[in-house]
């Protein structure tokens, strides 16, 4: 069935740049819940979308994201994004820069650039739609990839995947949380404190490739990713002396056959007011 | 002067100072906001003195964690509309060849110094090369073409870094300038003008700009929609349409292309031309840039007091090669290349000659002396009267 999307409205439309729909993303992809709850939590902090915020994003299937918001926007070379962030707000520091980008994009060939803007602190807000593989160019591993996996570059296991929360909380990220894409209703929320958050502020935002990667190790459908990414959640409960924090605590599980086992989820850190 | 280093931007007036300097004065001069760098040998002296000088008048100095980041983070500040340039030498001017690409093919206006040493790879730090020229014409994959200007004195160096903004400013290009070891120490006398001109680029919906005496096309250099502005402005490095959206077809494709390089060669007569030395009446001309020209034109000097007719066809700009200007200053007369590379400025002058020249290569990590260019000009039939 042919769809004209020129007759079909969205709730968002005026924050999205219409010339560019239908976009790229599988039926099923965590991508567009993702960048419904990041223009969700955009709005929600009163920012002018067209006049104050810079949406970054590198390559990938993430990176598509950025010509499909209706603010300035940038889409970089493979895992550029932090610096061109960075080069933005000193130009121009009443800019609300927002990168948006895969788990390849900033931990593989941007990890560098990850770590040192955790380190400066530079007011930004990073979201990483960690798919844990690289979706655009066909699920190979990922910094991010699980050690028991299928991919067509997983020969044996994978190498140790990064644990995210405790590479930003470790790197001096001013603001680090983790949630699913299927939180979609309290992301809004926490991506409107990121933006808020005057130094980096970082979200892990555990998602999927269905189409690819889920398919080969124990999510084949978007339906069946959501179910799985609610159910493995579970909420932390921050303590007196930080046990939450220990790597061990925040470490994701993951099994090929059946998907998430448990995501520590929630805002690891933020800035004291 | 030193002590004359106040919170002005255009430091108008006598200074002795190296080349290196003339480059962060001359950015700082034509209006530059921010700078990005990673530390290497010999451009790290242009990031230390834009460090002390350009947080005075109101810039941003930047030190990034590797040049990958330096020329992005350029590319990033230049989207606000402010004027951002990096420096860097050989192994940092190859880790740039990506932000390069994308910087020419989204039409960022920036300005990259290359102050060149002894390669490849880690090469000679601290001696001078010239083996970036085709770098910076053929570094970066894919079509596209950057001007490319090269400077032989420290006046040199301060006139072509402004000549430089203003090219890509009015022009919407990355430039480079292409300096070299000797140039980055060398000390010497030259002028800070009182008046300078100094070119912004256009706005969207406004009076189309003017450079030189020229009004530049709006059709040939679209008028840059920065962050901030009334309209979405966005940008990436796949092929685009002229909203700056994704648009993979051919036609899109190649049309975006030819204009690209279009708008560099229709205003390539306003770009810094050659220098002729003594070439009227010489048998044998010289070609060469940066500080081998310096040797080159003492040679001359040497060899006309001893009657022998030669001359110098210094390069300014090197990318788009000066070809019709070549041709015309060697017809009917022999020409030397000489360079501190095993031989890439020998590959456009013959080619846009279209016949073989000799060359004197030199790559010891000095420049030629004058004393080989001599022998070679000799060999060649430079006779006396
Ligand atoms: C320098 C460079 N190397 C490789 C690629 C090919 N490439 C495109 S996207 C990508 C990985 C994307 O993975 P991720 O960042 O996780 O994004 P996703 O597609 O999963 O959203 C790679 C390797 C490229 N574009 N540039
Ligand atoms: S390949 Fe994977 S990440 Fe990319 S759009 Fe499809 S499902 Fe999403
Ligand atoms: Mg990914």
């Amino acid at each position: 069935m042919m769809i004209d999307f020129s007759k079909i409205g969205h709730n968002l439309e005026d924050s999205l740049t219409s010339k560019m729909l239908p976009h790229i993303w599988c039926s099923g992809c965590s991508l567009g819940t993702n960048l419904q709850s990041i223009i969700r939590g955009i709005l929600r902090t009163g920012l002018d979308l067209d006049r104050e915020v810079v949406f970054v994003s590198g390559i990938g299937c993430t990176g598509r994201a950025s010509g499909y918001v209706e603010a300035d926007g940038f889409h970089t070379t493979h895992g550029r994004a932090i610096p061109f962030a960075t080069g933005v707000k000193l130009g121009n520091p009443d800019l609300e820069v927002i990168v948006f980008s895969g788990d390849g994009d900033l931990f593989a060939i941007g990890g560098n650039h990850f770590i040192h803007a955790c380190r400066r602190n530079i007011d930004m807000t990073i979201i990483c739609n960690n798919n844990s593989t690289y979706g655009l160019t066909g699920g190979q591993a990922s910094p991010t990839s699980f050690e028991k996996t299928r991919t067509p570059t997983t020969v044996g296991e994978n190498d140790p995947p990064f644990n995210l929360v405790d590479l930003a909380l470790g790197a001096g990220a001013d603001f680090v949380a983790r949630y699913t894409s299927a939180h979609y209703k309290i992301l809004p929320r926490v991506i409107s404190e990121a933006i808020k958050t005057e130094g980096v502020a970082f979200i892990d935002l555990v998602s999927g490739c269905p189409a690819i990667y889920g398919k080969r190790n124990g999510y084949p459908t978007g339906e069946y990713m959501v179910k799985n990414l609610l159910e493995a959640s579970k909420e932390i409960v921050p303590d007196e002396n930080g046990t939450y924090l220990l790597p061990e605590n925040t470490r994701i599980h993951f099994d090929s056959s059946v998907g998430y086992i448990r995501i520590p989820v929630g805002i690891f850190r933020r800035q004291e007011r | 002067m030193s002590e004359s280093r106040d919170d002005k931007r255009v430091l108008s007036g006598k200074h002795l100072d190296s080349g290196n300097v003339a480059i962060a004065e001359g950015a700082i001069a034509a209006g530059l906001h921010g700078y990005f760098g990673y530390p290497i040998t010999p451009s790290s002296t242009v990031m230390e003195h834009i460090a002390s000088r350009l947080p005075k008048v109101g810039g941003r100095f930047f030190q990034a964690e590797d040049e990958l980041a330096s020329i992005i983070a350029t590319i990033g500040c230049s989207w606000t509309r402010k004027k951002a340039m990096t420096a860097t030498s050989g192994p940092g001017f190859s880790l740039m060849q990506e932000g390069i690409g994308l910087a020419a093919f989204t039409e960022t206006p920036i300005v990259l110094a290359n102050i060149m040493r002894g390669g490849p790879s880690t090469g000679l730090p601290t001696f001078p090369g010239q083996q970036e020229l085709m770098q910076a014409h053929f570094g970066s994959h894919g079509d596209y073409l950057i001007p490319t200007f090269a400077p032989s004195s420290v006046q040199e160096c301060f006139d072509l870094t402004v000549e430089a903004f203003n090219a890509s400013e009015a022009l919407r290009t990355p430039v480079f300038v292409l300096s070299d070891q000797v140039l980055s120490t060398l000390k010497e006398r030259y002028i800070i003008p009182e008046k300078l001109e100094i070119v912004d680029r256009a706005k969207p919906n406004a009076e189309p700009i003017v450079w030189k005496g020229e009004t530049i096309s709006p059709e040939f250099v679209p008028p840059m929609n920065c962050f901030g502005e009334e309209k979405k402005a966005f940008a990436t490095g796949l092929s685009h349409d002229p909203s700056g959206h994704v648009d993979l077809s051919a036609d899109t494709y190649e049309k975006l292309l030819r204009r690209q390089r279009e708008k560099i060669l229709r205003y390539n007569h306003l770009l810094p031309e050659p220098e002729s030395y003594q070439v009227e009446d010489a048998d044998v001309v010289v070609v060469a840039y940066g500080s081998t020209a310096r040797s080159a034109k003492h040679a001359i000097n040497l060899l006309r007091k001893e009657g022998i007719q030669a001359g110098l066809f210094r390069l300014r700009t090197i990318w788009p090669f000066p070809d019709e200007a070549l041709r015309e200053k060697t017809k009917g007369k022999e020409v030397l290349v000489t360079e501190m590379s095993q031989g890439q400025l020998i590959w456009p002058v013959e080619r846009f000659l279209r016949r073989e020249v000799h060359h004197l290569p030199y790559y010891r990590g000095e420049i030629p002396p004058p004393s080989r260019i001599i022998e070679k000009v000799k060999e060649i039939g430079g006779k006396g009267k």
